[in-house]
């Protein structure tokens, strides 16, 4: 019967465990010592709707932790790291398996003994594989995303020793013990055999000699790292502080900032490190470094200074410097805003959201820039001068568009429509909210005149706003301008309470994110859908037919409120199915990898760093390689965006998905 | 250094001009319904410039507003932007009047503050832009004068004007107290900040009427104005504006050069 | 009331020569005289005064007062003040007309603060109503979106501020006689309480704004300083120079002396191009006076169309490169 001798010939083997205990407990003690940084922060509402989170946290373990789900998005790293995740997660598990037996007496014997040995080596050759997808990843190709540090190196060098020494130490019991009396049991064990193969000439004293020796360095290895890990809070701390950071995920609305008390409020926004909540400083040790959302940052990609990850790992350093004790008051080098991060950087984010999406261990950027915004906006009065004449707009009339007005006036857009406009005292269930952008500027009021036109063919009953709508708030929010948006929601809401509003139909995506997400904190609580939900419902339900050819081809751009905040990707795609001949080609970039076109976070107005590939053109370039006749979207920003990057518009036009709708609902 | 900043709560300036209509009857402006008023833009700069003097100098700065008394939301404006105390005086005694009255009220309601080393007045007014009432008031408190100020400073017990020319600057020292006139070249307005939209909202802005701040009715009797309106009307503007197409923008461009070499 | 008669103009004095803001007013105060039945006298400061006396007089003036003192030679504001307001009270005119020049600007309403009559600044245009026999001043409100016509029946003198080239100039006759009236008054030191302490001219390049024979300006919509560049080589080209509207100029993409409309200059070349600007009320009443007006911005609603001669919708960087390409072809041709 296939078999081994756990321990073989380690005498006193129990000493592993209480030297284990001894490297745990300091290993604990400097996760305390990290832990009161953590502490230093403010509050933040995580230990809420517990039983929701750990079903949450199950959930992303099994899709994001065992399946790699986000990983895989960069298949070689993904692999490598899967690789290692699961060759140390087999190994964790044989270890167990042989401690078990070894107390219990109950050990494997036959043919599951053979199958145990090897899957326990593959999980040592997965482990092998990933340390050297790494290193050739980090040391040869070294991509510009990566940074590495000395730590990276001990990293791999000590992992790569333990399980080589591990394949040695097994190989030395076969050459002793097996590979001569069972040839056949050895293979079973392919990563020992190997060796075994090697020391089969060495003497019987040798092979004792060293298979204790060895067995020795190899454990003394392992808690080794374990005490590097903690002392040096080594990369290698992911391992406990990603999972802890992901049971600790944000379970709301992506990127929703918390309220700040206009009454009460002491510090506004973050202007020291200590400002941030206690989960914002833990995401800082949750980041491995590992590049994806730089990768991923349209911001970055076309030559701003921000990189995320750079900003997790700049506002990791200042937590470092902030003393745990509570002696003399912590010694401040830096001011958090000056050189890292820097003013630039922080005004350069469209909050797309990508780099949250990207990111494995869930760290969330963004709600970090718009506090620090908060700061420099609301404490400092400090801004780009493009932002500061958005916002001074917004505090005077009520919208960001600055200069629109003597053009056209916010109610002028329904002017000759047949349109249910709302006076004091009307109430009605539906309320058509247009926005800023649909109202104020001529190519969007188009759209906004199209859905109109197709929710009434509909047999939608809404109501409008006209001139009595002011904007949501959402560029005022997304710049720091925090009172600004809440004076704002809070009018806005006591509007619709005032109206009996129930449902809010919304053209543009950011108005659906801040009034569906945000609102309700504030009181406002209502059934809020955009445009493209309630189409494809009507379709659907057979109260709109879209039967004329439309013999094209489009592709779509999903706008990072829709898609990556709100999750909608499909209908815009069904809807576009319907038609007949309409033919869809996907970018490369699409659906939670959509590319940003550059308009949220305020930067419709905001400009771009100077000297600098505009966001807008970068995708506009993507939208031309697929060759198609028509880019559709649904958000006003992203069709501004793209009419203001087609050069000549037989090429190729840009047009709201309800346009196209339209044209196939009727002869054109 | 206490500064007294007098500003007004105007139509807003920006709309389409096609939606710019004034009745010839009553002589007035309608503004479109919908538009809320703003504060007058040059006035926004005067406010800047005291704040950017208390940025420096600490202090305070008292705002005061003649108009409806829907003017409490510029004052409100003023004070989220960083002045301490406002107020507004509204009374039907003050409906229509000249830049001499305007400044005689003014006048009287600076004295009532009193403690001052500055007062601050916009060029002029957005709406009527009359353009005097800075100069007839500083005649009134028998104050120096500086007008169309760029950049302001005070160094001492003196002030320190940057005044803009037609072709350049010129920089002038003037004693305190004194009035000075700003100009939209001191540059943007602060964006009303967190502290100071909070404070704004919790405010008390009281409203002075005619009794309050001692002015003799008589001061403002229509029949002795100095100026007066017979008329406002709307200029009818006869251009016929001709395009200029082509085929391609190039081309357009080259029609319209073609059109144009022969004009100069 | 019935003691104050005439028309006084404020002369200014620029580079040696009298302004020709004096000339263009004493035009139209000569028109304004006659009417009246009355005396158009000038006035006219500094060291050079005595000297350009004879010129006031051969351009229509039948009395020049003229004040010598040196101290007058720049202009300073409490002493300008002082001087004028003391003579005003002396010679009692009905009218006063002023330049709407730097000077002016600041001397009319202190003036008018001191000598307590009826000011209209900025007028476009001035005239006597031939009943009442008052001067009608009309001039721009809200921004120059409407006018208004002013009036001062109970108080004099009756003032105004007047742009040059609102006016033509007035017809010269050298054998015009008059009388020239030296004033010698003193200033007393202690009314003086602003000094000036530095002037800077601005390095203006090429031509002057006011002087241009055409202008090229930008608006909002050019987006950038860098841009405007394009505008530069454009108005280098054609022999101009280059305005803005109030916006870009706060964007600082110009210098704020670039400023085209109510609070910036007012300008009348042969040629204005008005490039990536809506055409807000404020800013055309700074241009309205050009004689040929060509407008490029890719909104064809614009309020520009409305007052431009020729138009092209189009954005304007696809328009300017070829524009100034043939401007190049056309012009060398010449």
């Amino acid at each position: 019967m296939a078999s081994r001798e756990v321990f073989w010939n380690i005498s006193y083997g129990y000493l592993v465990y209480v030297l284990a205990v001894i490297a745990l407990t300091i290993w604990l003690f400097n996760f305390y010592r990290r832990y009161q940084l953590w502490r230093q922060g403010r509050p933040d509402e995580r230990f809420q709707e517990l039983g929701k989170r750990i079903g949450v946290f199950f959930q992303t373990t099994i899709v994001d932790v065992f399946a790699h789900r986000k990983f895989l998005r960069q298949p070689f790293s993904g692999i490598m790291h899967l690789a290692i995740f699961w060759g140390f997660l087999i190994l964790l598990l044989a270890s167990a398996v042989d401690a078990i037996s070894y107390y219990s007496g109950y050990h494997l014997k036959g043919s599951l003994y053979l199958w145990f040995s090897l899957i326990s080596d593959l999980g040592g050759f997965l482990i092998l594989a990933g340390i050297l997808m790494a290193a050739l990843r980090r040391y040869l190709w070294r991509p510009k995303s990566l940074n590495t540090f000395l730590d990276d190196g001990i990293i791999l060098g000590s992992i790569g020793a333990i399980i080589l020494t591990g394949y040695m130490v097994e190989g030395l019991r076969q050459a002793a013990t097996e590979i001569i009396p069972h040839p056949d049991w050895a293979v079973w064990s392919p990563g020992g055999w190997v060796f075994a193969k090697m020391f089969i000439e060495m003497g019987e004293e040798a092979l004792r000699f060293w298979h204790k020796f060895l067995w020795w360095f190899h454990s003394a290895l392992t808690l080794g790292a374990i005490l590097y890990s903690g002392l040096a809070f080594s990369k290698l701390q992911h391992i406990i502080v990603s999972p802890l950071n992901i049971f600790f995920r944000s379970l709301g609305p992506v990127g929703s900032p918390l309220p700040i008390d206009i009454e009460k409020a002491e510090i506004l926004g973050v202007g020291e490190i200590k400002d941030f909540t206690w989960k914002q400083l833990l995401d800082l040790d949750a980041c491995t470094n590992c590049g994806r959302c730089e990768d991923v940052c349209p911001a970055w990609e076309t030559g701003k200074p921000l990189s995320p990850r750079k900003l997790i790992q700049d506002l990791k350093g200042h937590m470092i410097h902030i003393s745990s004790n509570k002696g003399p008051a912590s010694e401040n080098p830096s001011p958090l805003i000056g050189e890292a991060p820097n003013e630039a950087e922080i005004w350069s984010c469209t909050t797309c959201a990508a780099c949250q999406e990207a990111c494995p261990v869930y760290v969330e950027h963004i709600l970090k820039i718009i506090d620090l915004r908060r700061h420099l906006v609301l404490a400092q009065n400090k801004m780009p001068e493009s932002a500061q004449l958005m916002l001074r707009n917004m505090q005077m009339r009520g919208h960001p568009w600055a200069g629109a007005q003597s053009l056209r006036l916010r109610g002028d857009w329904t002017t000759h429509l047949d349109l249910k406009i709302l006076a004091e005292g009307d109430q009605i269930n539906t309320l058509f909210w247009v926005g800023c952008t649909g109202a104020l500027v001529d190519r969007n009021v188009e759209v906004t005149t199209a859905i109109t036109r197709v929710l009434k063919e509909g047999g939608v009953d809404f109501g409008v706003l006209g001139e009595a709508e002011t904007c949501c708030g959402d560029p005022a929010r997304r710049a720091g301008y925090e009172f600004q948006f809440q004076i704002m929601a809070e009018q806005n809401i006591e509007m619709f309470k005032h109206h009996h509003i129930q449902k809010i139909i919304t053209s543009c995506p950011h108005c659906y994110n801040i009034l569906k997400n945000e609102y309700p904190k504030y009181g406002g609580q209502f059934k809020v859908v955009h445009y493209t939900q309630l189409l494809w419902e009507l379709i659907q339900e057979g109260r709109l037919n879209l039967t004329q050819e439309f013999d094209s081809t489009f592709t779509y751009h999903d706008p990072c409120y829709l898609g990556r905040y709100n999750g909608i990707y499909q209908e815009p795609r069904q809807i576009l199915k319907v038609i007949p001949k309409a033919k869809l080609v996907e970018m490369g970039r699409s659906r939670e990898k959509s590319f940003c076109c550059g308009g949220g976070g305020g930067h419709m107005w905001i400009e771009e760093q100077p000297g600098t590939v505009k966001i807008s053109q970068r995708r506009m370039e993507e939208v031309l390689k697929t060759g198609v006749e028509r880019v559709i979207t649904t958000c006003p920003y992203c069709l501004q965006m793209f009419e203001e990057n087609i050069e000549h518009k037989e090429a190729l036009k840009a047009e709201d998905l309800i346009e196209v709708v339209e044209k196939a609902m009727r002869p054109h | 250094m206490h500064t007294i900043v007098c500003v007004k709560q105007v139509p807003d300036p920006e709309i389409p001009p096609a939606k710019f209509k004034i009745d010839p009857e009553s002589k007035k402006v309608i503004p479109p319904p919908g538009v809320p008023p703003v504060i007058s833009v040059y006035d926004e700069r005067a406010l800047e410039a005291a704040c950017r003097l208390k940025d420096k100098h600490k202090g305070k700065i008292t705002v005061i507003s003649l108009g409806s008394e829907k003017a409490t939301d510029v004052v409100r404006h003023a004070i989220s932007m960083g002045a301490d105390d406002g107020y507004v005086l509204s009374d039907g005694a003050f409906e229509n009047l000249d830049s001499f009255a305007t400044a005689y009220v003014l006048g009287k309601a600076i004295e009532k503050i009193g403690g001052y080393d500055l007062i601050l007045c916009g060029r002029q007014a957005a709406d009527w832009g009359a353009g005097q009432v800075g100069s007839i008031l500083a005649e009134i408190l028998g104050l120096p004068v500086v007008s169309l100020a760029c950049d302001v400073q005070a160094e001492d017990k003196k002030l320190r004007v940057k005044r803009i020319l037609k072709d350049g600057f010129e920089v002038v020292e003037a004693p305190m107290p004194a009035l000075i006139t700003v100009s939209s070249e001191i540059g943007l307005p602060r964006l009303p900040a967190g502290m100071g939209l909070m404070l704004a909202r919790r405010k008390q802005i009281p409203i002075w009427k005619a009794k309050d701040i001692g002015v003799d009715p008589l001061e403002l009797d229509k029949s002795k104005a100095h100026t007066e309106i017979t008329e406002i009307f709307i200029p009818k503007r006869e251009t016929q504006c001709e395009r200029i197409t082509g085929a391609t923008p190039s081309e357009a461009a080259a029609n319209l050069a073609l059109k144009i070499v022969k004009l100069i | 009331m019935d003691q104050q008669k005439g028309v006084m103009v404020l002369g200014e004095i620029s580079d040696g020569k009298l302004a020709t803001i004096t000339t263009e007013l004493l035009g139209i105060g000569k028109k304004l005289a006659n009417e009246l039945g009355e005396d158009l006298s000038a006035l006219l400061m500094g060291g050079k005064a005595r000297g350009l006396a004879q010129e006031a007089i051969a351009y229509g003036a039948e009395k020049v007062y003229i004040a010598e003192d040196s101290l007058f030679d720049d202009y300073n504001s409490d002493a300008y003040t002082q001087f004028v307001a003391n003579l005003c009270q002396k010679v009692s005119p009905s009218i006063l007309l002023i330049g709407h020049t730097d000077i002016g600007c600041d001397l009319a309403p202190r003036l008018n603060g001191r000598l307590r009559g009826g000011l209209a600044m900025d007028a476009m245009e001035l005239s006597i109503d031939p009943s009442t026999k008052l001067l009608v001043s009309t001039r721009p409100i809200f921004g120059g979106n409407a006018y208004a016509k002013v009036v001062s029946r109970t108080v004099r003198p009756q003032m105004a501020t007047v742009r040059t080239k609102v006016f033509p100039p007035a017809e010269r006759d050298e054998s015009r006689q008059g009388q020239i009236i030296p004033i010698e008054e003193k200033i007393d030191p202690s009314a003086i309480k602003v000094n000036v302490i530095e002037r800077l001219k601005e390095e203006v390049e090429g031509v002057k704004l006011e002087d241009a024979e055409v202008v090229v300006s930008g608006g909002h919509g050019i987006g950038s300083a860098q841009n405007f560049e394009m505008l530069w080589e454009l108005a280098r080209l054609l022999g101009g120079t280059v305005g803005a509207t109030r916006r870009a100029c706060d964007e600082g993409w110009v210098p704020a002396t670039r400023q085209v409309g109510q609070s910036g200059k007012v300008v009348s070349p042969k040629l204005y191009i008005a490039v990536a600007l809506s055409g807000a009320m404020s800013h055309i009443v700074g241009c309205l006076g050009s004689k040929w007006i060509v407008a490029i911005n890719k909104d064809p609603e614009a309020n520009i169309f409305n007052i431009a001669h020729f138009g092209i919708v189009a954005d304007y960087k696809e328009i300017l490169p070829p524009l100034i390409a043939k401007f190049k072809e056309l012009l060398s041709a010449k």
